[in-house]
């Protein structure tokens, strides 16, 4: 640890807020604090780059509570390009990937916001240059680098990929046009270079910080071979964080046991929490940890903002979940339906299928507002 | 000689801009912007229930989310015919307000200030701030262990302000600032659910509704970011201006003297009046604010990969058919104009729509309304942003305390078989406008024309540069390896490229991204 001082229980305190991310015990406390302590001979590297993206998933990282965003960028992690936070600009910056890539070959971490699209050799999306080819009013100009091209510099030598939020995974809003640019989610373009490639997806539209760091850290970890392979569903998504149905740890979900339903925004009362199942609510269909891990430093989250959830942490989204304010199709669970399928019901195959689920699927067949028929399976 | 400099990638902005810059005996000659980023936003939203517009435009951008979903929001409820209550009116006001602090901060310190503050000076800090020692001893260790990104590479520039006390307490409000821009995006939750993203807004109100509590806490938060704009970001930009090697930049960077507004924050149900004023101003003539008429606006796509047809069309009956072989075209923005002139968009023009005495005290302390022509530049783009902030911040504690607990928060209306919508407002980065044709129940159409597609345009069809390419003219490049003068004037737009190109074209919807890092 060169030049670096950090006490005991600095790390203690930071392990302390690690398990808390992963959702691990707090009886591993002792055990992380020992492992991030060998992580820190240098710190670890992180090239960040971005696709079709909107730069939300940026915005939701600076968002970061425990660890603070400023703790993680200045004493955790070494961020050696970021477009949105770095210093350099035009070829310093772009000097700064590729001295990372050629002297910390098989130690970075390549992290990729937005999807990568492939058609017109690549040409959708590009940052720097390849060489002095381009007309532009007359002058000489530089070419622009296609993404696809990064990535099949930067994959090969890369420790693990980190897909950072719902496009980079799945395709997401710029997916919906993936038949004209070639749309592809990153997960895809890495098999093609290097199958073995470890990838971690980040659902969301956005990610959540607690997602993206959680995800980066337990890739972390296992890279040093301070913990097994991440546990990841079929979907290549931590289970920690995406492995519970949002409708079954909803805290309105004794609502929808009831029956009472929003179906007007002005009925809404402190003191009257009714189920948004009627407004659209994509809960019953999404996998994702919002009801308990909330947003914003646990401020609220969509459902506690008296909305549905829009189900954007799934592969699903949004296309196969729009219309977005309607109510899900009237479904029966136990055949699993096309119409269940659509709508990315398949993740339960990856996932827990927690009982309740029943019972929703139950009642959607007997029509919701009868809800003494329901909750007794 | 003239040579062209190429500036890709710009970092520090948001999303993908490219500029070129043709630099002849240490100055900028002349200067193109061309951005794209075509995601087919609008082409995707063709045959979609009209309420899912929000969902998907605040999708467009992640910094501003905000704006977009507002403004299909207002569109949406023009489509609809809604009535607005108050409530709604200003919850949505108080969270694109919470948007602007938000936004502005992060500007400011996370986007722009790394252009003019020697990082490397805090090592020798030997003051007594506990905080600021605790964060000289990290500087140092990464220093030491020859890891100081992302904060170095850098440009490197003579007048960076390297004096250790200065550039230490600068670069702790630095860290400062992150928690502040995070209090703002969480007070915003508080009735919008998460942010960035958020799902608080419907065509017709909002969802959630004021409660002595929920009034509260906001006032709360609102409170800290309050103090912190005053005593710290305010504070902060005098600083920075007055910094003497910076003096040419209260001029330098002048887009050419023409401003729009659109106006933004109803203050009726109306929206007839407006806590930032509409109109518009040409030739930096201040005193001097115009009338705004939507019909002048209109979008030229002699330089913009689009075919000929697309000329000259008013967004509301905007056509985008693409042509990316065309003749002398450089840019997938297109170029609107306001009675055929370029405009500047953003915090400075509605800043000199509205005149307030805070700056209009600063700019006659900085001598500015002495010198003959009017510019303002850089700086009085950064320092209009900070005013704006603390201007915005101050009316939301007034309007807070209009919120009635138990009234309406929502006018339930049907989708109509047809109708036609517009939702015009001030995002941070300037005016936005968003228009929809609904048609059987399902959206026909949806078009936006936003900021940065103001300030980033390229050339039009009497070869008029936009606004970004004009305030470069003259901008000083002692060294044509080192741009750094170029990529600070280009920020102080706070170009949002993600925004800018969401154009779509029905053969073609394309996406296609440069970056001006």
């Amino acid at each position: 640890m060169p030049g670096r001082t950090v006490s005991r229980r600095q790390f203690l305190k930071h392990a302390g807020a690690t398990t808390a991310l992963l959702g691990l015990s707090e009886a591993l406390v002792p055990q992380l604090a020992k492992a991030l302590q060998e992580l820190e001979s240098g710190k670890p590297p992180v090239i960040w780059i971005q696709g079709q993206s909107c730069s939300g998933c940026s915005v939701s990282f600076l968002n970061s509570n425990y660890p603070m965003v400023a703790g993680l960028v200045l004493d955790e992690l070494s961020v050696r390009f970021h477009p949105t936070l770095m210093a350099a600009s035009g070829y310093k910056a772009i000097e700064a990937i590729e001295e990372t890539a050629r002297e910390l070959e098989g130690r970075y971490v390549l992290v990729v916001e937005g999807p990568v699209p492939t058609k017109e050799g690549g040409e959708y999306c590009t940052f720097g240059v390849e060489k002095e080819t381009r007309d532009l009013m007359g002058h000489t100009v530089p070419k622009d680098k296609p993404i696809n091209e990064w990535m099949k510099e930067l994959v090969p030598g890369a420790a693990a990929v980190i897909a950072q939020g719902n496009c980079a995974s799945f395709g997401g809003i710029p997916g919906a046009n993936a038949g004209v640019t070639g749309t592809t989610p990153v997960m895809d373009i890495v098999a093609k270079i290097d199958a073995k490639k470890p990838v971690i997806n980040v659902g969301g539209c956005p990610s959540h910080p607690d997602w993206f760091v959680g995800s980066v850290l337990d890739a972390l970890m296992w890279i040093k071979g301070k913990k097994g392979a991440p546990d990841l569903d079929r979907y290549k998504r931590l289970r920690t964080f995406f492995g519970t149905l949002i409708h079954e740890n909803c805290e309105r979900r004794a609502s929808f046991d009831a029956g009472l339903f929003l179906e007007d925004w002005n009925d809404h009362s402190p003191d009257m929490k009714l189920c948004m199942f009627k407004m659209g609510c994509k809960g019953p269909v999404t996998y994702a940890d919002c009801p308990t891990r909330r947003w914003n430093s646990g401020t609220n989250w969509c459902v506690g903002a008296n909305a549905p959830c829009h189900g954007c942490a799934e592969p699903t989204f949004y296309e196969k979940l729009a219309p977005l304010y309607e109510p899900l199709p009237d479904v029966n669970f136990i055949g699993l339906s096309p119409a269940v399928d659509t709508l990315g019901w398949v993740a339960a195959g990856a996932t827990a299928v927690g009982v309740g689920a029943h019972y929703l699927y139950k009642q959607l067949g007997k029509k919701p507002e009868s809800p003494s028929e329901g909750g007794d399976e | 000689m003239a040579r062209v400099i190429t500036i890709d990638p710009v970092t520090r902005i948001e999303g993908h801009l490219r500029i070129d810059v043709e630099v002849e005996g240490g100055v900028v000659k002349d200067a193109w912007s061309s951005g794209t980023m075509f995601r087919g936003i609008e082409m995707l939203l063709k045959g979609k229930h009209p309420f899912d517009a929000q969902q998907v435009t605040e999708r467009i951008c992640g910094v501003c989310p905000l704006a977009h979903g507002t403004a299909a929001s207002y569109n949406l409820d023009d489509a609809l015919g809604v009535e607005l209550p108050d409530n709604a009116r200003i919850i949505r006001n108080l969270c694109l307000g919470a948007n602007f602090i938000q936004s502005h901060i992060l500007h400011f310190y996370h986007l722009a200030a790394l252009d003019y503050v020697d990082i490397a000076a805090v090592a020798n800090y030997e003051g007594k701030d506990r905080a600021l020692k605790i964060l000289k001893n990290k500087i140092v260790n990464l220093v030491e262990t020859g890891d100081v990104y992302p904060f170095l590479p850098r440009h490197e520039s003579e007048d960076y302000v390297s004096d250790p006390e200065l550039a230490t307490t600068l670069v702790g409000h630095y860290v400062e600032a992150l928690e502040m821009r995070k209090k703002a995006h969480e007070m915003l939750t508080i009735f919008y659910g998460r942010a960035p993203s958020f799902v608080g807004t419907v065509p017709g109100g909002v969802t959630t509704g004021p409660t002595i509590l929920n009034i509260l806490t906001f006032k709360a938060n609102l409170a800290e970011l309050r103090n912190w704009i005053n005593d710290v970001y305010i504070q902060d930009i005098l600083t920075v201006a007055g910094f003497p090697a910076y003096a040419p930049f209260m001029a330098a960077g002048d887009s050419g003297g023409n401003y729009l507004a659109y106006g933004g924050f109803d203050e009726d149900r109306k929206g007839t009046k407006k806590f930032l004023p509409r109109g518009l101003i040409y030739d930096n003539e201040v005193m001097n604010v115009k009338e705004f008429d939507e019909e002048e606006i209109t979008e030229s796509v002699k330089h913009s990969w689009y075919t000929n047809q697309c000329e000259g069309l008013n967004p509301s009956e905007g056509e985008t058919k693409p042509d990316v072989h065309k003749e002398g075209a450089y840019s997938f923005v297109k170029a609107p104009r306001y009675d055929g002139e370029p405009m500047e968009v953003g915090p400075l023009a509605r800043m000199l729509v509205m005149k307030p005495k805070p700056l209009m005290d600063l700019v006659g302390k900085l001598g500015l309304l002495d010198k003959t022509p009017l510019k303002f530049g850089i700086l009085p783009r950064h320092a209009a942003r900070a005013i704006e902030c603390k201007l915005i911040a101050d009316e939301m504690d007034k309007w807070l305390d209009q919120l009635k607990p138990g009234e309406p928060i929502w006018d339930k209306k049907d989708i109509p078989g047809e109708a036609h919508g517009r939702g015009l407002l001030e995002a941070p980065r300037g005016a936005l406008g968003h228009w929809i044709h609904i048609k059987g129940k399902k959206i026909e159409d949806y078009q936006c024309v936003v900021p940065t597609t103001w300030n980033a345009s390229p050339r039009d069809k009497e070869g008029n540069r936009g606004p970004i390419e004009r305030s470069l003219l003259g901008i000083p490049v002692p060294d044509p390896d080192n741009p750094i003068n170029v990529v600070r004037c280009v920020r102080s737009f706070d170009p949002c490229l993600a925004c800018a190109i969401h154009l779509v074209h029905p053969d073609h919807n394309g996406v296609k991204e440069f970056r001006v890092v």
